[in-house]
Parts: structure tokens; sequence; C-alpha cells
């Protein structure tokens, strides 16, 4: 308020024109009074204002002293007390200007730490600090540039809705580090812009932002009038700090990111590992349960041949379930020791022999056609000689697990075809499919079906026993025959699994 | 945002100011009339009045010639408005020498500037735009009080007392400077010189040199009272009027309010009789 300070002014006037105050009046110091109360509340032009009138107002009384007596010790008072507000008020409003734009810079610094250091994204974090820096530098406008090239850097402007030309004065800041500072845009001649001049000039920085990184942004501000130094050293002070608090921004950004991505990893190993855990649990549980029902036959039969003395044929039919269930059991310890082998990477033994594949099949399927009576299992010979060569042991596994498969998930009975052909998109391999018409694969499982201890879920197939290997056995018993194992399915329609083996013409 | 939108070329530099021919060809119509009138004046053709009159039309024509020439760069089109500009200015200047009354066709000054500096969009840069009422008041305010403490000043220290020439003298000496002498010094110094050299530098530095290249030409004005103490005293205000002028066209963005100031003050100071 410099109403005020006036008042006071025009009061301590008319005391001493209506006391008839002489120039040395003691009165005079009062002038004092409202040119420091201007400076105090406005600053140096508030004091220079009030003191210049102070001294204007003290003018008529000094002036005509010195015109009479000449310049003596008296008439120098008065001169003096004519000068001495000015000289005050100027003197204390710059002091006070000083130290508000100090306050102004600190309060500035703080605000736009505070900005930077909230937990929004960077570039709405940039739009608040804009606004901070604007009114802090009392510019026209104020824009922030985050980026080290011109075309992908984040931009935050007050007013907002600013482009930026790749030649721009911002984009040369950007790219060489070099300040551009202009004291009117519109009369430079380096700014080749057909806009009208306006009667203010308009003073305008372009400021690279600077940090250990080297140059990650740049600010640039208009400033319509005049551009006090006080005002031009706080930009620069403000785009240093700038320069290092958008890298700490940007730092802490990214230890976020990487914060956030390593507990997503964690999340992601913590739930496989406690998948894997389930799985073993349940594998162990199955293979409890596997490794009993045989040896709960075993014990039983046993037991009845020790303790009682039975009939010739009866004795017999016993010995015959002892071999069955004792070939059961050595089924799955052989599974299970290579499963052993798999996991710890040693190749599995293999006796390759010529094999006659059909007779295997015929074997086979006449073992699953007795156990498995609500089956029709049809066998398709190839019409040309199918001459493999092979572990005979561990195909006979592999088909053995291929029927077991199919049989598992055909659950309501059905058709089972097996087919043996050369391969006719596979020159040199042979083909030796197994085909039902079952529950079939979901296709988001299909990928898994030759993971080991998995069984893939199905209501009707939940009775079933199983320990979830039998097809990453054949997948590994393929492999290291130099063929494969593939699956076609569709759910509800039934699977077909395709094994091609190395015709006998062929070495693995 | 100029600084983000407009193409920059780091090496580029200013076009030559405009061709020293213009300032010579002003330069030389305004020593050419100076002379006629003052020769005029020597032979007895005409009487010391008229030939003086021809002499300041042509200077304050001059004024407001290398005003139009800076603040447009010479630019091409600036002779017909600068010879309509002098003919008329000299014109009124007659005018006003051959009857009180005809002063008042310094008032068409003003008017004439404007509308031929309307016509040229690069001088709308100089502050010819409007102020705002506010502005324009406090133009008005500060020249009536520096006026008003000149005459209690003046009067108080030199015994000078208000003047008893008339109505129609006071009436013409305000019209001169409505349309001759503030209207050239606002039109020069704060305008197209003040204009310049703010866009290079900052304002204090511009204002100073303003203001003493505007003192300087009162102090060639042989209508400046010759006794020291009134030079002394006609430095101080005329600087501080000029300081203050300066200070009101960068406020306001126009030069109305330096204008209204200047006139206020000399309204005032031609009032005051030695």
């Amino acid at each position: 308020m410099i109403a005020l300070p006036l008042a006071l002014l025009a009061a301590v006037a008319l005391a001493m024109v209506v006391g008839d105050q002489g120039p040395a009046s003691v009165l005079r110091h009062l002038y004092l009074v409202p040119t420091l109360w201007a400076a105090l509340t406005r600053g140096a032009i508030g004091g220079g204002v009030v003191g210049a009138l102070a001294g204007l107002l003290h003018a008529p009384l000094a002036l005509p002293a010195v015109e009479r007596a000449g310049l003596t010790s008296q008439t120098l008072d008065g001169l003096l007390s004519l000068g001495l507000p000015i000289v005050a008020g100027l003197l204390v409003g710059r002091l006070v200007d000083g130290s508000r734009a100090r306050a102004a810079r600190l309060a500035a610094v703080l605000a736009i730490q505070r900005r930077l250091d909230g937990p929004e994204a960077l570039d709405d974090k940039l739009v608040g600090v804009a606004r901070e820096l604007r009114a802090a530098l009392r510019a026209r406008r104020l824009v922030l540039l985050v980026g080290a090239d011109v075309r992908t850097a984040l931009l935050a402007s007050v007013p907002v809705g600013t482009l930026v030309d790749p030649d721009s004065a911002a984009a040369f800041a950007l790219a060489t580090g070099q300040r551009v500072s202009t004291a009117d845009l519109a009369a430079d001649p380096r700014m080749r812009a057909d806009e009208p001049i306006s009667s203010t000039p308009v003073r305008a920085l372009a400021m690279p932002l600077v940090s250990g990184a080297g140059v990650v942004g740049v600010m640039a501000i208009e400033w319509s009038g005049e551009l006090s130094r006080a005002t031009r050293a706080a930009a620069e002070e403000l785009a240093l700090h700038m320069g290092l608090a958008v890298e700490n921004a940007r730092l802490t950004l990214r230890q976020h990111h990487f914060a956030e991505e390593l507990a997503d990893k964690v999340s992601v190993a913590t739930a496989r590992l406690r998948e894997l855990d389930g799985a073993k649990t349940e594998f162990l549980s199955v293979v409890s349960h596997e490794l009993r029902t045989p040896l709960t036959a075993l014990q039983g039969f046993s037991e009845l041949l020790l303790r009682s003395a039975l009939p010739p044929e009866r004795a017999h039919r016993c010995l015959v379930y002892l071999h069955t269930e004792a070939c059961t059991l050595g089924r799955i310890v052989g599974e299970l020791l290579d499963l052993s082998r798999i996991e710890t990477g040693q190749p599995l033994e293999l006796k390759p022999e010529p094999i006659d594949l059909a007779g295997l099949i015929e074997r086979n399927l006449e073992i699953f056609a007795a156990e498995h009576r609500e089956h029709r299992f049809r066998w398709t010979a190839s019409g040309s000689e199918v001459a493999l060569r092979a572990d005979p042991d561990a195909l006979d596994r592999m088909v053995k697990n291929l029927l077991s498969n199919a049989v598992k998930y055909s659950p309501r009975g059905g058709q089972v075809c097996v087919s043996a052909c050369p391969a006719e998109d596979q020159p040199g391999m042979i083909e030796l499919a197994v085909e039902d018409d079952g529950v079939g694969i979901p296709a988001d499982q299909i990928r898994r079906v030759f993971d080991k201890y998995v069984r893939i879920p199905h209501a009707e197939t939940a009775a079933s026993r199983g320990l979830g290997l039998g097809l990453s056995l054949v997948k590994a018993l393929a492999e290291a025959h130099g063929g494969r194992v593939e699956v076609d399915s569709l759910p509800g329609k039934g699977s077909r699994f395709r094994l091609l083996l190395p015709g006998a013409d062929r070495h693995f | 945002m100029r600084l983000l939108s407009a193409p920059f070329e780091p090496g580029a530099l200013a076009s030559p100011r405009g061709s020293a021919q213009a300032y010579a060809q002003v330069g030389g119509a305004v020593a050419l009339l100076v002379a006629a009138g003052l020769g005029t004046q020597w032979a007895g053709v005409a009487s010391v009045a008229l030939g003086h009159a021809i002499a300041s039309g042509a200077v304050h024509g001059g004024l407001l010639a290398l005003g139009w020439l800076l603040a447009t760069d010479a630019a091409a089109g600036w002779r017909g408005p600068v010879v309509r500009l002098g003919v008329t200015m000299v014109l009124a200047s007659i005018a006003a020498r051959l009857h009180p009354l005809g002063a008042l066709a310094f008032l068409l000054m003003p008017g004439l500037l404007l509308l031929e500096a309307w016509r040229a969009p690069r001088l709308h840069a100089i502050g010819l735009g409007g102020a705002r009422p506010i502005h324009a008041l406090a133009g008005l305010a500060v020249g009536a009080f520096l006026g008003a403490h000149l005459l209690v000043t003046a009067s108080r220290t030199f015994g000078y007392r208000l003047q008893a020439a008339g109505l129609p003298a006071y009436l013409s000496a305000v019209a001169y400077d409505a349309g001759a002498n503030a209207l050239s010094a606002e039109w020069l110094f704060r305008g197209a010189v003040f204009s310049m050299l703010w866009r290079r530098w900052s304002f204090w530095p511009a204002a100073l040199l303003t203001t003493a290249l505007s003192l300087l030409r009162y102090l060639f004005d042989p209508a400046l009272p010759h006794a020291a103490e009134a030079r002394a005293g006609a430095v101080f205000y005329l600087g501080l009027v000029g300081l203050i002028a300066c200070a009101l066209r960068a406020w306001s963005g126009s030069l109305l309010p330096g204008y209204l100031a200047a006139l206020a003050f000399f309204a005032a100071y031609r009032m005051l009789a030695p």
C-alpha cells in the first residue's frame, strides 16, 4: 500500500507549511518515515518515488536559502535533507527487493523440490514446476523441455500449448548446451519470425538444464518489459537447480520402476516355486499311491502263498498276479530312474536294434484290448515295409505310454487308432500315430502336456491314476532316438499324438 | 513462444539501419529552411518574427522527421509523410506568428501525426497505442505536480511571478507545446530513441541516455532563459520530466502519459514570468 506513506508525506509537508517551518526544522527528518515505510513495503520503486517526492516537497524551503545565503553549512544541511530521503528510499528499497527476491527464490526451490518428489508421472510434475517457476520469476511465459532430443523431449509450458520447432533457439540450447539470451525477441535478427513488434520489448532466455549427465533439458522464459539483473540471476540459479532436480527425479523414477520390476519378478518366481512345491507334493503323493498298489498286491498274494496250502491252480494264479504286479512295480521304478537320469542330465542308455514295429504294436494292442474292454483298438499298418532301428524296450515304453494316455483320456470308452508309416512330410522318418476320440486338450494347456508331473485336469479323468510322467518320458526317449513327438488336439473331439523316429537307414 | 517456434540462426546479424541518404536529405531540407528563415529575416524581406517562425517550424518538423526515420529505419515511403508533417509544422508556426490565435494550427499536428503514423505499422511499436485511463491520469498528475512545484520553487527562490500577458498569448504558448514542443520531444526521444535503446539495454541506461539527448535539444533551444540559475532549473526539471516520461512509456507501453505529463508541466511553466 503506497497510499498510506503518501498520505503521511503530505501530512508532514502540510505541518511544515502550516507551522511556517524553515529549511532547518527538525520536522524535515520526518520525511524519512514515509520514505522508509514505502521502501519496506514497496521496495526500491516505492522508496525511490516517495523519497523523490519528499525531496521535491522540501526543495521550496531549502533552495531559497541557498539562493539567499549561498553554500553555508546550514544550507548544505538543507540540501542534504533534500537528497537524503531519495538515497535512503532507494537503498533500503533495493535491500528489501534483494531479500524478497532471495526469499522468493528459496521458496521456489523448495516448492520445485516438493513437486518433483511427488508420486505423479514426470510430465505431470513438470507442469506444476513450470507454474512455480513462472510465478517466482514473474515471467510472461515459461516452458520446460526435459529430454536429450527436442523431438522426444517432455514439454511443460505455462500457458499450456506450445509447439517446438527443431530449428528454434530452445532446440539450439538443448543440442549445444549454450544459453540463448535476447533483449527483445521481436527485434532480434537471429529469430526469423514475421510477427508485429510490440511497444514493449520481450526479454527472453533459453537456458540449458545441466546435470552430471550433461544437458537434460531446457528452460525457456519470456518477460514483458524490464528484466532486472536480480531476476536474471534468479533464473540462472533456478535453471541450475532444475537441472539437478530433474536428474534426481528421473533417477528416483527409474529406481521406482526398477523396484517394481524386481518385485514383479520376485512375485513370479515365488508363484513358480509354490507351483513346483505343490507339484512335488502331489508327485510324492501319487508315487506313494502308485507304489503302494502293486506292493499291497505283492504282500497279500505272498502272505496267502506262505500261510495257506493252496491248490496248484490257485497257487499258479497267485503267482501270475505276483508277477504282473512285480512288473508294474518294475515299470514304475524304471520310469522314476529314467526321470532321475533326465533331470540330472545323464543320457538314457539305449541299445538300438532292428525292430519289428508291427509286431510290437500288435502285442501292445492285445494287452490293452484285454485290459480295457470298453475301448476299441484299431491298427492300420503301412502298405510298405516300415524299417525301424530303436531300443526295443524304450520303444515299447513309448507305445505303452501313448496307448495308456489315449485310454486314460477316453474315460467313456471309444476308439483308439494306431498307425505306422513313413512320414510324408519328414523324409527318412517313421511316423507312429496314436489317435483317440477322448476329452481332448484345451489350447492353452497343449504346450504343457510334455512337461514333467503335469496332468491336464479334467472332470471326467480326475479318478484315473498316473504320475504325469508318461508323455515327458515319451518326449525324452523320442529325442534320445533323434526324433520327436507332436500333438494335435481339439477339446471334446480327441487328440492325435505323432511319434517321429528315424528310419533304419538313418543313424541317431 | 518465439524461443520455441521461430527458426533460430545463431550467426545472423541485424540488417543495416536506414541509408544515410535519407538522414542527409532531411537534414539538408531543415538546414535550408532554417537558413531561408534567418536569411529573409537578415535581408529584411520578412519580419524578424516570420523568419524565426519559419526556422522554428523547420526545426520541429525536422525533429518529427528524424523520429520517423529512426523508428522506421528510413524504410521506403518515408518522404510523403515527412514532407506533409514538415510543411504543416512550418505553416502552423507561421500562422502562430501572424496572429495569436493562429497558434491553434499547432493543434492539428498531433492528429496529423497519428494519421500518418497509423498507416505505417512499424511505427506502432514506438508506443502509439492508447493508454489506460490510470496511466493517462498518472501522467497528468505527475506533470501537474512538477509544474506546480516549479511555480512554487521559482517564486520562492528567484521571486518569479505569474505572467500577465493575457489568455490568448498563454493559449498560444500551450498550443505550441501541444503541437510542436512536447509533441516533437515525445515523438523523437521517448518514441523513437527510447524505444530503440530499451530494446537493446535495460531501462536505466536507455532512459538516462534518452533524457541526456533531450536535455541537449533544450539547451540548444534559443527560447530557453539564458540566466545560469534558470538554465540549472531547466536542466533539473526537464531532466525529471524526461525521466518520468521514459518511466511512463515503459510502464504503460504508450507515449500518451508522458506527453500528457509534459503538457501539464509546460502549461504551468508558461504561466511563469521572470
